[in-house]
């Protein structure tokens, strides 16, 4: 066989792989404050040390990091129940499977208008309180919406995120809990205890992926947050998108070293995964 | 099998999640014709077809953008689909100098967030006249959905493997004759997938289309998050409505072009 | 302990794979299902352990019905084909797995691995991961790992399929030895009929989700209940013909038999037909097969439409092309009604 074929193969990933790296390296280097075009050229610290002091950036940084590990491990766990309740109860695929996808195809920002018309103080459950007689007035309903305590966001995340998890892990769960799953009850183990020490632990590897991924995605996204956030606190990526778009250019590398420190947590967060899951391989 | 108690609370546990995805959508079809709704009436006072009047409108240009909006993505979904298959062969199949560089490039945009990288780029997007083309939207959507289908493809590679191809070229095939008649048709499977996944992220996608196609070039979700932002519930409703219908009659396409395929693997254990 | 079963009917996806299906196993005594694949042996052994469950009949262990018993409780403990250990378990923590469900406490679990160990021979493999073994020994912790969970009846869904062919004879001994030491019912599924023979008390011949013999191995290789049973184990040549007044007539040749009037098949296996060189043979020689300490003869009629097979010592002096005439061995003769 020709061995140019793998280089030809490949020549369409190495491209965009050029251009995604640069795109990052070339944030990381604006971060460093270094943007030639806006005549700014000293490589400096200053705009991470200066963040890191600010109040607005911790601020923010707490409202990510609050969303995405909240939402996170609340999807994860109700996620894998919902999986175990579509191996269990046999709906591995069928019209059911159907309607968990609708929610996987269904973007974040029709589900910031779910939200909106759901959770908001006219909304439906604000009048549905009102008939019951819970409250007396609009105002008289929690606030949820661009508000602080980012109810809503955490919420349209988990709404989103619990069918991902499920479809993300169903194959695997699945298949564990056909073989390893039957044998485990036929040695005598009954279904719930089948599924602690052995489906569950065994599917772990799609279940731990999963929750990487969403925990990831969550802090670094922009949609949700964006249309449903407070105004201050703001989320990280649109705290870094405000400074980004701030008609003094000089402000361009505080944006960028808000971005910066996004990938350095996102990247830890990938770093603890793979630590973890490589410990539990080894043992 | 007999339904035991941690059985059946599984099954209210499924119908709450399966309510829950479905009521919001009821809510939003129901929203599109109201007129009025004050406070606190638990339904409508008056219905009204404005928002489908404003979406039907001559002046609005809502299926010229619905339209370019799901031709923009397609080409992504179909692009994507295309390099996945051609990554995943190399990296299944072949060795090379650098296979672990790429390996690490196909899985490296999960871990930048889209909006971090879209900032990071976008001064090179417009160095490169990029920036507020379709091009440029095209690219950065592609390295956005690539992770997830060649993730999909490496595995159906792995899986179909050489020996089918290997058999035709025993059998006189040329390697290129091969893969066109021989693997191409076993990957088909992965490669809607691959198209379904891929059409979904892009047409998903609302900050780095707004970003890097400033506004000019316009996907659906960048014309309907004003809706939403703005607070016109009956509008955005039947936007919302606009995007869920045209992704799944995409989808409901391309599930019928994969059943039409020959290739079907219906295997049942006795 | 005894099972029953009685009247099972399973329908699987609108096909129904078992008919009707009755078997009574004794306690203590080996059977084996044999059939060919796809004939509902496998689906038989999940209804019995419950995984399955039957649309119709029942199950019945030692004297109960067990219809209701959820399967983790029947101990009716399958050793499945893929062997099913798990990945995430030492091999100790795999045997040890049924009694810490009953909770057992953890020495106590790990003692009882080590003895069974012993008991499959593989000692001082406590602590190895499963991915590190190979089949053989994979196989030898599934079973140690069965009898752990004290089966009420152990089942073997075609454990020896995937061994070659010295590890197959080993694992049949190892089998038969504990299956006697501990004197546990067992049913062995299995398509080799080899294997069946050697191997149990009983064999109960299913075809077709139905069980069409089910009787000692001897009695069913010598006085099989029907052409389909008769085939799996050994093909031959029938001849059609009637018996009367204790004399099996037909066109090829008139036998004293001690079976009731009726029409009936014989069947000419290979071991049944002698033949010996004669100038005004009757038969032709056309094939001359080596088979290691044997041959096998074709034989072709020369005045009718007939062939038969015949296995002969390997110091024959019969050639190809030779004319030979057969005697037949009448007790190796089969008859099947019609």
């Amino acid at each position: 066989m020709n061995k140019k074929t793998p280089y030809i193969l490949i020549m369409p990933i190495v491209l965009l792989g050029v251009l995604f790296i640069f795109g990052v390296i070339n944030g990381i280097v604006q971060s460093f404050g270094y943007i030639p075009a806006f005549d700014l050229t000293d490589i400096t610290l200053d705009y991470y040390i200066e963040i890191l002091n600010s109040p607005t950036f911790l601020d923010s940084l707490k409202t990510s990091l609050q969303i995405s590990i909240i939402s996170s491990i609340l999807a994860v766990i109700l996620g894998t129940i919902l999986t175990a309740a579509l191996v269990y109860t046999g709906h591995t695929e069928g019209k059911i499977l159907q309607i968990i996808k609708l929610a996987i195809i269904i973007p974040h920002t029709i589900v910031a208008l779910f939200l909106i018309s759901i959770l908001s103080q006219n909304g439906l459950i604000a009048r549905l309180f009102y008939k019951l007689g819970w409250i007396s007035s609009q105002g008289d309903f929690p606030l949820l919406l661009y508000t602080k305590n980012n109810f809503g966001i955490i919420l349209g995340y988990i709404w989103k995120e619990i069918p991902f998890v499920a479809y993300f892990s169903l194959a695997l769960m699945s298949s564990i809990n056909k073989t390893l799953g039957e044998a485990s009850e036929n040695l005598g183990a009954s279904k719930l205890k089948s599924f602690f020490y052995i489906t569950l632990p065994l599917s772990m590897p799609a279940i731990g992926k999963a929750f990487l991924i969403i925990l990831t995605f969550s802090f670094g996204a922009y949609d949700l947050p964006f249309l449903l956030g407070a105004t201050m606190p703001k989320a990280l990526p649109v705290q870094a998108h405000i400074e980004y778009i701030h008609p003094d250019l000089r402000h361009r590398p505080y944006a960028m070293a808000m971005n910066g420190l996004i990938l350095i947590i996102t990247w830890t967060m990938a770093g603890m995964y793979y630590l973890i899951t490589t410990k539990k391989n080894k043992r | 099998m007999k339904s035991t108690n941690s059985n059946k609370l599984l099954k209210i546990f499924l119908y709450i999640t399966l309510f829950t995805i479905l009521a919001p959508m009821a809510i939003l079809i129901l929203w599109i014709f109201v007129g009025r709704w004050p406070w606190p009436n638990l339904l409508p006072a008056t219905y009204s077809l404005r928002a489908i009047k404003e979406i039907f409108a001559p002046y609005s240009n809502v299926f010229s953008i619905l339209f370019s909006s799901i031709l923009l993505s397609l080409s992504v979904a179909i692009l994507s689909a295309i390099i996945a298959t051609i990554t995943a062969r190399a990296l299944v199949l072949y060795d090379f100098i650098g296979k672990t560089v790429i390996e690490f490039l196909t899985i490296a945009p999960i871990l930048v967030p889209g909006a971090v990288f879209a900032m990071g780029i976008h001064i090179v997007f417009i160095k490169l006249s990029l920036a507020d083309t379709v091009l440029g939207v095209i690219i950065i959507h592609l390295i956005y959905t690539l992770p997830y289908t060649i993730n999909i493809m490496k595995d159906l590679t792995e899986s179909v493997g050489k020996q089918m191809e290997v058999q035709a070229y025993v059998l006189g095939a040329s390697p290129l004759k091969s893969f066109i008649y021989i693997t191409f048709p076993l990957l088909t499977p992965g490669i809607m997938a691959s198209i379904s996944m891929a059409y979904i992220t892009s047409f998903s996608q609302y900050f780095i289309t707004l970003l890097i196609g400033g506004g000019t070039v316009k996907s659906f979700n960048v014309l309907m998050v004003p809706f939403i932002a703005k607070g016109d519930r009956s509008l955005s409703s039947a936007y919302a409505l606009v995007f869920i219908i045209s992704t799944l009659l995409v989808f409901l396409i391309i599930d019928k072009i994969i059943k039409k395929l020959p290739y079907q693997d219906n295997k049942e254990e006795i | 302990m005894e099972l029953e079963l009685k009247n099972i009917s399973v329908t699987l996806s609108n096909k129904e794979i078992l008919k009707s299906i009755n078997l009574k196993v004794e306690n203590g005594e080996f059977i084996s299902l044999l059939g060919p694949s796809g004939c509902g042996k496998s689906t038989m052994l999940k209804t019995i352990a419950g995984i399955i469950n039957q649309h119709e009949g029942s199950v019945i262990l030692g004297g109960n019905i067990i219809d209701n018993i959820p399967p983790y409780k029947r101990k009716t403990v399958i050793v499945f084909q893929d062997f099913r250990l798990f990945p995430h378990m030492t091999v100790a923590e795999n045997i040890g797995f049924p009694l810490k469900i009953l909770g057992v406490n953890k020495n106590k679990c790990r003692e009882r691995a080590i003895e069974l160990l012993k008991k499959v021979k593989l000692v001082g493999y406590e602590n190895r991961r499963v991915h590190e073994m190979s089949g053989g020994q994979i196989q030898r912790v599934a079973l140690a790992r069965a009898i752990a969970a004290e089966p009420t009846v152990l089942l073997l869904d075609e454990p020896f399929s995937s061994l070659d062919t010295n590890l197959r004879k080993d694992m049949r001994e190892l089998v038969l030895e504990l299956q006697k030491e501990y004197k546990i019912t067992t049913i062995l599924v299995t398509h080799d009929k080899e294997e069946a023979l050697i191997m149990s008390d009983k064999i109960a011949f299913m075809y077709n989700g139905q069980i069409e013999q089910y009787t000692t191995p001897k009695n069913i290789f010598n006085n099989p209940a029907n052409t389909i049973v008769a085939d799996y184990f050994l093909e031959g040549t029938y001849i059609d013909g009637e018996i009367m007044d204790n004399r099996f007539l037909s066109e090829l040749f008139n036998i004293d038999v001690n079976k009731n009037n009726g029409k009936y098949k014989c069947l000419i296996r290979p071991l049944a037909v002698r033949p010996f060189k004669s100038h005004v043979g009757e038969f032709l020689v056309i094939n001359k097969i080596y088979q290691g300490d044997n041959y096998l003869l074709k034989l072709n009629s020369t005045i009718k439409d007939l062939t038969l097979e015949s296995i002969v010592p390997d110091f024959t002096d019969i050639m190809e092309g030779d004319k030979v005439n057969v005697e037949i061995v009448k007790d190796k003769l089969i008859f099947i009604p019609m």
